[in-house]
């Protein structure tokens, strides 16, 4: 698996920590209607802080001075994937902005919360994509493409 | 990536120069083994520069070791 392979699984990683944290957050102001305490976070950000130092981890130094690290093929995939989340982007924008109509309360306004939602929610969907799609590109596997 | 048109010799002509293996060609050939292992399997179209790497890493020329099964023109 090479560096490109291994960002892209923990970019998936942490968008679905994400995910999962705002979905806690979601259920605890909305649904459980209270205010979710350090002690409920913490498992979940001690999980982040680690998928931070994971960056680390993917900077060794080379096996031999001869190693490549990128070359065309490498390139060519993770533009390919820059294409995909940057067309994500425009989709997920237009999608965003539909989302205010199903939102908005009686007096005409939106709440302040869903902005922060509907931002974090297109960076990680486009993360996701380009994950995605630089994984499809390599087979899935990890084993250096066979 | 891959081209059903395009079929190469690589593998072939790894056995034939000494058991070259997928990351001497690699190394030789300034790009990474899984490019080298997608190019054998016909996955991935090298460029025209790569593949004149290749060629000149078996001193070959590219039309000994890549050919081309599209329409005659």
């Amino acid at each position: 698996m090479n560096k490109t392979q291994k960002g892209a699984w923990v970019s998936i990683a942490m968008a679905l920590i994400c995910i999962a944290t705002f979905g806690y957050i979601y259920v605890q102001l909305f649904i459980l209607r209270k205010l979710p305490g350090l002690t409920d976070i913490w498992p979940l950000a001690t999980i982040y802080c680690v998928l931070l130092i994971m960056p680390v981890i993917l900077m060794r130094k080379k096996q031999s001075p001869q190693e490549v690290e990128k070359d065309e093929r490498d390139r060519m995939i993770e533009k390919r994937a820059v294409i995909a989340a940057f067309v994500a982007v425009w989709i997920l924008l237009f999608a965003a902005s539909l989302i205010p109509r199903f939102i908005v309360e009686l007096d005409g306004a939106i709440p302040v919360w869903s902005l922060a939602f509907i931002n974090v929610g297109i960076l990680v969907i486009v993360l996701l994509v380009y994950s995605v799609v630089v994984l499809v590109q390599y087979g899935w596997r990890g084993k250096d493409g066979k | 990536m891959g081209s059903s048109q395009l079929s190469n010799k690589i593998r072939r002509l790894r056995f034939e120069n000494g058991e070259m293996t997928q990351q001497q060609l690699a190394d030789k050939a300034g790009v990474t083994r899984q490019t080298i292992i997608a190019i054998e399997s016909g996955k991935y179209t090298p460029s025209l520069l790569l593949a004149f790497r290749i060629a000149r890493a078996f001193g070959l020329s590219v039309e000994e070791v890549f050919g081309y099964e599209g329409d005659d023109l």
